[in-house]
C-alpha cells in the first residue's frame, strides 16, 4: 500500500493528537473532584457530621440539576478526628491522592490553622468554618470562611447583652482556646468601647465536665448577664449546671450550644431565660429555600440541621456556581470566590472581604417558655 | 458562704464517684496485685449501661438501675473469665497490660455502639433542689453523696461482718494460705472483680446525670480515682474513701479560690507530693511491707 506525504503527515498527526483527545475526553467525563477534610468521628463528630451530612446532601443536589457544565460533582472525605494532626495528615492524603479542585475544611479553628501552611503550598482554594480571626489574619488568600468570624459573633453577643438585656455589669465566661479567647477578648474590647466594664471573668478546659467554681465565682462578682464562648457539649453542660446552681441571671450562649445536637442534651427547664446569639435562624416556616432545605436534610438523615451544616451547603452551592462560572483552575477559581458580593446563600449574605471573612449577619434567639423551640428575637447585620 | 456550701456539696458529690471508682481500684489491687488500668472504662460502661436500660429501653428507673447494675455484675464475671483467669499464671505486668488492652477495647466498643454524640442520662431526683442556708443544692449531688456514705457502710458489713467478705480479705492478705484454708480462692477473686464492677456501675450511674454520657469520660475518672488511691493509700479502703473524696473537693475549691486553670494541677501535683514524701499515702501500706 502506497501513502502519499500528505496521507503520512495526517496519519503522523493524529497518532501525536490520540493520547490528548483521549485525555481531554477522559476528563470530560470523570468527575470534578472536592476534597473534604471532617471531625467524623470523636468528640467533634458532633458538628463534623452535620456538614458532613450537608456535603453529602450538596453534591447530590448539585448533580441532580445537571452537576458542573456536563461534568458530575464527587466529594471525597477524610476523618480529622479530634486532632490537628490528623486533620494535616487527612489533607495532605487528599491533596496528594485525589488532587482535588477546592476544599473544605474543618469548622475547628485549631486544624483549620494547622492545615493553613499545607493549603497555601498547594495553592487550592478551600471554604473553611472556624470562627477565630486569627486563621483569616494570618493573610491565607485561599482560604474562604463560610460562617462568622469569632469576632462578629462576638460583637453580636455584646449587642444583645446591652441592646436587648441591658447589662451594666456582664461577665464572660469561656473555653480556652483560640474561639474561646479571642471571643472573649474581642467582647471586652467592645463592652469597653461602650462603656461598659466587664465586672468578672471565668475560663474552662476543653475536657472539663465541672463549672461550678467558675459559675459561682461569676456570680460572686453581681453579674446581670452571662456571655458564654463554648462548643455544644461543654455548652449544653455549662447551662445544666448553670440551672441545677439556681444562677438567675439572663444567660448569652454562642451558637454551638444552641445546635440541635446540643438541644437534645438540655431539658426546656435548661433553657430558660437563655438568649443565643447564632449564625443562622434555621426556620422552616419562612418556607422557600429553607423550607426544602431543612424538610429534605431531616427526612435524609433524621436529625434537624444545624447552622454549621447549612453553612456547609451553602459554600458547596456557593462553589459549584464558581466552577461552572471559571473552571477548575485553582487560581481562577480563587480569584472568583474573592470577587463574590451578595450572594445569597440559604442561611447568609455572602460578601467575601480581603481576608477571605464573608458573612457578617447574626440572629439572637430564645427559647419559647417551657419549650426547646427557638424563636428568633432579632438579626444583627455588621460591616 | 453561699457559694462555699455549694461547691462543698459539688465537690463531695464528684469526690463521691472518684472514691467508689478508688475503691473498685483497690478492691481488685489488694485481691490480685493488678492495677486495673480499665477501671476509667468500667465506670463509662456503667454510664452507658444505665443508658440502655433507662433511654434505649425505656425501663422505670428502679427496674432499669437494677438491669444496669446487673449487667455491670455480669460484665465483672466476664472480665475475670476473659483476662483474669487466662493470665492469672503470668507476671502481674502481663495482666496490668491485658487491662489496658481491654480498656481501650471497652471505650471503642461503646463506641461503635452508642456512637460518638453524648446523651442525657436522667436523675431519678433531677427536679429536686433544696435550699440550705440559701445556698441552691441539686438533690442528685446530696442523693450522690448519700448512695456512697451508704455503698461504704455496706462494704464494711460486707468486710468485716460477713464469712464472705473475711474470706476475700484473707485471699487479699496471703492467697496461698487461704487455698490452704479451704476457702474458695477463684470464687472469692471472682467476687472481687464483680465488686469492682458493681461499684463501678453505682459511680457510673450517678455521673450520668452530673455529666453527660460520653465514651471518652471514662480517662479522667480513671486518672482521678488513681490519684485518689494514691493519696489515700494503695491497697487501703478506707484510704480510696478520703483520697477520692480529698480529689473532689480539691479541684472544685481550687478551681474556684485558685485558678480554675489549675485545678488539674492542684490534684495531681498534690499525688505527686505524696509519691515523694510519703509514697504510701495516708492510710496504706508502704510497698516494701506487702507480701
Amino acid at each position: 500500500m502506497k501513502m502519499t506525504r500528505q496521507e503520512f503527515l495526517k496519519a503522523l498527526l493524529a497518532a501525536t493528537a490520540m493520547p490528548w483527545v483521549a485525555a481531554a475526553r477522559a476528563e470530560q467525563g470523570s468527575p470534578i473532584v472536592v476534597g473534604a477534610t471532617v471531625p467524623m468521628t470523636g468528640p467533634l463528630s458532633l458538628t463534623g457530621k452535620q456538614y458532613h451530612n450537608s456535603l453529602m446532601m450538596a453534591e447530590e443536589d448539585i448533580n441532580k440539576a445537571g452537576g458542573i457544565n456536563g461534568r458530575s460533582l464527587k466529594i471525597v472525605f477524610e476523618d480529622t478526628q479530634a486532632s490537628n494532626s490528623t486533620a494535616v495528615n487527612a489533607f495532605v492524603k487528599l491533596a496528594q491522592e485525589n488532587k482535588p479542585s477546592l476544599f473544605f475544611l474543618s469548622s475547628y479553628s485549631t486544624q483549620n490553622l494547622a492545615v493553613e501552611p499545607e493549603l497555601k503550598k498547594i495553592q487550592v482554594p478551600a471554604f473553611y468554618a472556624g470562627g477565630a480571626d486569627v486563621v483569616a489574619e494570618a493573610g491565607n488568600e485561599w482560604m474562604f470562611r463560610v460562617r462568622p468570624a469569632d469576632s462578629v459573633s462576638a460583637e453580636g453577643m455584646v449587642q444583645c447583652a446591652l441592646n436587648v438585656l441591658k447589662a451594666k455589669k456582664p461577665g464572660i465566661l469561656y473555653i480556652q482556646n483560640d474561639f474561646g479567647q479571642g471571643g472573649a477578648r474581642t467582647a471586652v474590647e467592645r463592652f469597653g468601647a461602650a462603656g461598659v466594664t466587664v465586672a468578672g471573668m471565668g475560663a474552662y478546659g476543653q475536657n472539663d465536665k465541672d463549672f461550678s467554681a467558675q459559675l459561682l465565682g461569676l456570680r460572686g462578682k453581681d453579674i446581670d448577664v452571662l456571655l458564654i464562648f463554648n462548643y455544644p457539649q461543654d455548652g449544653a453542660l455549662v447551662l445544666r449546671q448553670a440551672k441545677m446552681l439556681g444562677l438567675k441571671m439572663p444567660l448569652v450562649t454562642s451558637s454551638a450550644a444552641l445546635v440541635p445536637a446540643a438541644l437534645q442534651l438540655l431539658s426546656p427547664a435548661d433553657l430558660d431565660g437563655v438568649w443565643g446569639v447564632v449564625d443562622t435562624f434555621i426556620d422552616p416556616s419562612v418556607g422557600g429555600r429553607m423550607q426544602d432545605f431543612v424538610e429534605r436534610f431531616k427526612a435524609k438523615f433524621g436529625t434537624d440541621p444545624d447552622p454549621y451544616g447549612l453553612a456547609y451547603y451553602d459554600g458547596a452551592m456557593l462553589a459549584a456556581e464558581g466552577l461552572r462560572k471559571v473552571g477548575t483552575d485553582p487560581k481562577a477559581l480563587r480569584d472568583w470566590f474573592a470577587t463574590v458580593k451578595g450572594w445569597q446563600g440559604i442561611g447568609h449574605l455572602y460578601s467575601y472581604d480581603a481576608k477571605g471573612n464573608g458573612v457578617f449577619d447574626l440572629a439572637v434567639v430564645k427559647s419559647k417558655a417551657g419549650t426547646k423551640s427557638l424563636e428568633l428575637v432579632q438579626t444583627i447585620k455588621l460591616n | 458562704m453561699t457559694d462555699l456550701i455549694q461547691l462543698l456539696i459539688n465537690g463531695l458529690a464528684i469526690g463521691s464517684v472518684y472514691a467508689l471508682a478508688a475503691i473498685g481500684f483497690v478492691i481488685v489491687y489488694s485481691a490480685t496485685g493488678v492495677v486495673n488500668f480499665a477501671a476509667g472504662q468500667f465506670v463509662m460502661f456503667g454510664t452507658f449501661a444505665g443508658v440502655a436500660m433507662l433511654l434505649n429501653a425505656q425501663l422505670p428507673w428502679p427496674v432499669g438501675y437494677g438491669a444496669a447494675l446487673l449487667a455491670m455484675a455480669l460484665f465483672g464475671a466476664l472480665f475475670f473469665v476473659v483476662l483474669y483467669l487466662p493470665l492469672r499464671a503470668s507476671p502481674v505486668v502481663t495482666i496490668i497490660i491485658g487491662t489496658v488492652a481491654i480498656g481501650i477495647t471497652m471505650q471503642n466498643a461503646a463506641l461503635l455502639a452508642f456512637g460518638s454524640w453524648p446523651f442525657r442520662l436522667p436523675s431519678p431526683v433531677e427536679s429536686v433542689n433544696l435550699t440550705i442556708a440559701g445556698a441552691t443544692i441539686s438533690g442528685h449531688a446530696v442523693a450522690v453523696v448519700i448512695v456512697t456514705a451508704l455503698m461504704v457502710a455496706l462494704l464494711w458489713l460486707l468486710f468485716f461482718r460477713t464469712s464472705l467478705g473475711i474470706g476475700m480479705r484473707a485471699v487479699a492478705q496471703d492467697i496461698k494460705a487461704a487455698r490452704l484454708m479451704g476457702l474458695k480462692v477463684n470464687r472469692l477473686l471472682a467476687l472481687s472483680w464483680i465488686l469492682a464492677a458493681l461499684l463501678a456501675g453505682i459511680a457510673g450511674l450517678m455521673l450520668g446525670p452530673m455529666w453527660f454520657a460520653d465514651t471518652s469520660m471514662g480517662d479522667p475518672i480513671a486518672l482521678k480515682a488513681f490519684a485518689a488511691t494514691i493519696i489515700g493509700g494503695f491497697g487501703s479502703l478506707p484510704g480510696a474513701i478520703v483520697g477520692g473524696l480529698f480529689v473532689g473537693l480539691s479541684e472544685v475549691l481550687g478551681a474556684s479560690y485558685v485558678s480554675s486553670a489549675y485545678k488539674d494541677l492542684i490534684s495531681f501535683g498534690i499525688m505527686i507530693l505524696f509519691l515523694l514524701v510519703r509514697p504510701q499515702g495516708v492510710f496504706g501500706e508502704r510497698i516494701q511491707d506487702r507480701g
